[in-house]
């Protein structure tokens, strides 16, 4: 069941020299579309890339999709921290005292295969339509790769370290801080990122689940915008602005982790 | 590439936490501990209790049904075979979508492993889509099928095509090239170096996308059945909700997470099947 952690590794082949011949293939398909674009009457809702570009630029000055990615991302972010807060705590526990991890693991193997998207219509019933259902949801989908990580980071931590702390006289709330912690930290990082992009994956599916049923209200947040344009205004290219601007966080966000790693543990490169 | 699986296991049985002391003294209870199984069954015990507890300080079943009434619920609703009719739907679309993402995303990475010219021609591109959650498809793809069956087909194959297609391509980037080498100065022909020499070497990462690309879909399919299908397992979650009947939401989560587990239990025993050698060497 390695499946949430072993998500990993996304291909490191930045700083590879560029080659214009990826370029070839998005190109021609852009190419394509528009050309086929063209083709269709004046008042087809199809996307086209030249519409596309119109729809984003109006989106950006009417401040609606920056407040929309606000919302999520504030969401994303309260979620997160959540996740961040209930898998580390967790993990430390589970992954530095045997009992708590022989008794815990069973209940954590079994929610794990639950996708955070079953979990939304109690989310729904619990907390209502708003904020608190997307935060929630988000929280427990971030939950787990931190934790799995974390308990393996933690459980990893060469025990000789840890002994000679404990030879030298260091209490025991100061060998976690200064050395599991620490030395779990390069595990730690790889669950956050791999958590951040799950809890990305969530809120859309959150937003755009809570505004296709639950009467469509709008909640806020680019899912339920990318909802609104599809079930409302009929938007397509609102669609695919919202598509390529979802992307775009995705990869930030990803980035930003590993600039993070990067800073925070230098002796791993 | 680098290789697909860092931080695979949380590493179950590899010795005692750090900071862990105190060697149990070997009395009766903890005796009773060890039995295999024991441990497990009591912690889903207490888990059950504090449900049971919270329910009933609750008191309010649509919140938070109680153990006996979510259990009442997946009788009743395997009885009337209603369960079985949407797990059947859900789990054949899984199906479905992973032989597409596999006949098409495998033979992808192998090609892009081999030619150096393919993958530069085609990696930007998949590195391009590979952002785009399977969700954010959701309102697109709905657009274009339609409410039925045809979009969980979609939006899954979608999401299991990237870790295959990375984890093929990575798994023939890792053929050791002295064995390639090897044939071929014994004089093998190409076909047959790809499919004895570098299949065989590749079929481990593979199978670890495989089960990757699964894990994926299966937790796609719910958000594409719970927007746009009118059946399946995510379609019932979502319609018992609006019903108010929690026991038989409760009683659906219950299920999605045993028909995943079940797929994912029957794709580690593939595994084993395929590539025994691997079993133990920490590629699961």
């Amino acid at each position: 069941m390695s499946a949430t952690a072993a998500r990993a590794a996304a291909p490191a082949r930045r700083g590879a020299r560029f080659d214009p011949r990826g370029l070839v293939l998005p190109l021609l398909a852009l190419i394509v579309w528009q050309l086929w674009a063209l083709t269709l009457p004046h008042d087809s809702p199809a996307p086209s890339p030249a519409r596309v570009i119109a729809t984003f630029i109006e989106l950006v000055r009417s401040g609606d999709l920056p407040s929309a990615l606000a919302m999520s991302l504030g969401r994303v972010i309260a979620g997160f921290a959540t996740g961040l807060a209930t898998g580390v705590t967790v993990g430390v526990l589970m992954g530095a005292f045997r009992p708590v991890r022989r008794v815990l693991e069973p209940i954590i193997e079994s929610f794990r295969p639950v996708a955070p998207m079953a979990i939304l219509p109690i989310a729904i019933l619990w907390f209502g339509t708003g904020t608190p259902a997307a935060v929630s949801i988000v929280g427990y989908a971030a939950f787990f790769p931190l934790l799995v990580n974390t308990v393996h980071g933690v459980s990893r931590v060469d025990r000789k370290l840890v002994q000679a702390a404990r030879t030298m006289g260091v209490s025991r709330p100061r060998i976690l801080a200064k050395v599991v912690l620490p030395a779990a930290m390069p595990s730690i990082m790889l669950g956050a990122r791999l958590g951040m992009s799950v809890a990305w994956t969530a809120i859309i599916a959150a937003e755009l689940a809570v505004g296709s049923k639950s009467g469509g209200g709008n909640s806020g947040g680019i899912g339920s915008m990318m909802f609104v344009f599809y079930a409302y205004s009929v938007d397509l290219n609102g669609i695919v602005v919202c598509m390529i601007v979802v992307g775009v966080v995705a990869l930030l966000i990803d980035q930003l982790f590993r600039a993070a790693e990067a800073r925070l543990l230098p002796w791993r490169q | 590439m680098e290789k697909t699986q860092t931080g695979a296991k949380p590493a179950s049985r590899d010795g005692d936490g750090p900071a862990n002391a105190a060697p149990q003294r070997p009395g009766l209870p903890a005796m009773l501990l060890e039995i295999p199984g024991v441990v497990p069954a009591l912690s889903f015990a207490g888990f059950v209790a504090l449900w049971w507890a919270g329910a009933a300080w609750n008191g309010n079943s649509i919140q938070l049904p109680t153990p006996p009434e979510v259990f009442g619920a997946l009788v009743s609703l395997a009885r009337d075979g209603e369960l079985f009719t949407n797990a059947g739907l859900s789990l054949s679309r899984l199906i479905v979508s992973m032989s597409i993402a596999v006949l098409i995303a495998v033979p992808l990475g192998f090609w892009m492993g081999l030619s150096e010219t393919l993958r530069r021609y085609v990696d930007p591109t998949i590195e391009l889509l590979r952002p785009i959650s399977g969700i954010a498809w959701i309102p697109l793809a709905l657009f274009i099928f339609g409410v039925g069956g045809v979009l969980p087909v979609f939006i899954m194959t979608y999401v299991a095509f990237f870790p295959l297609v990375m984890n093929t391509f990575a798994g023939v980037r890792g053929a050791d090239p002295k064995l390639v080498a090897a044939a071929r100065t014994m004089g093998v022909g190409r076909l047959r170096i790809t499919a004895r020499v570098v299949l065989p070497s590749a079929l481990p990462t593979i199978m670890v996308g495989v089960r990757l690309a699964l894990a994926g879909a299966w937790s796609a399919i719910i958000a594409a059945e719970l927007i746009g299908a009118p059946t399946g397992l995510g379609f019932a979650i979502e319609w018992y909700r609006e019903l108010l009947a929690s026991p038989k939401v409760f009683a659906y989560v219950g299920v999605i997470a045993g028909v995943g587990y079940l797929a994912d239990l029957a794709l580690q025993w593939l595994q084993r099947r395929l590539t025994p050698w691997t079993v133990g060497g920490g590629l699961s």
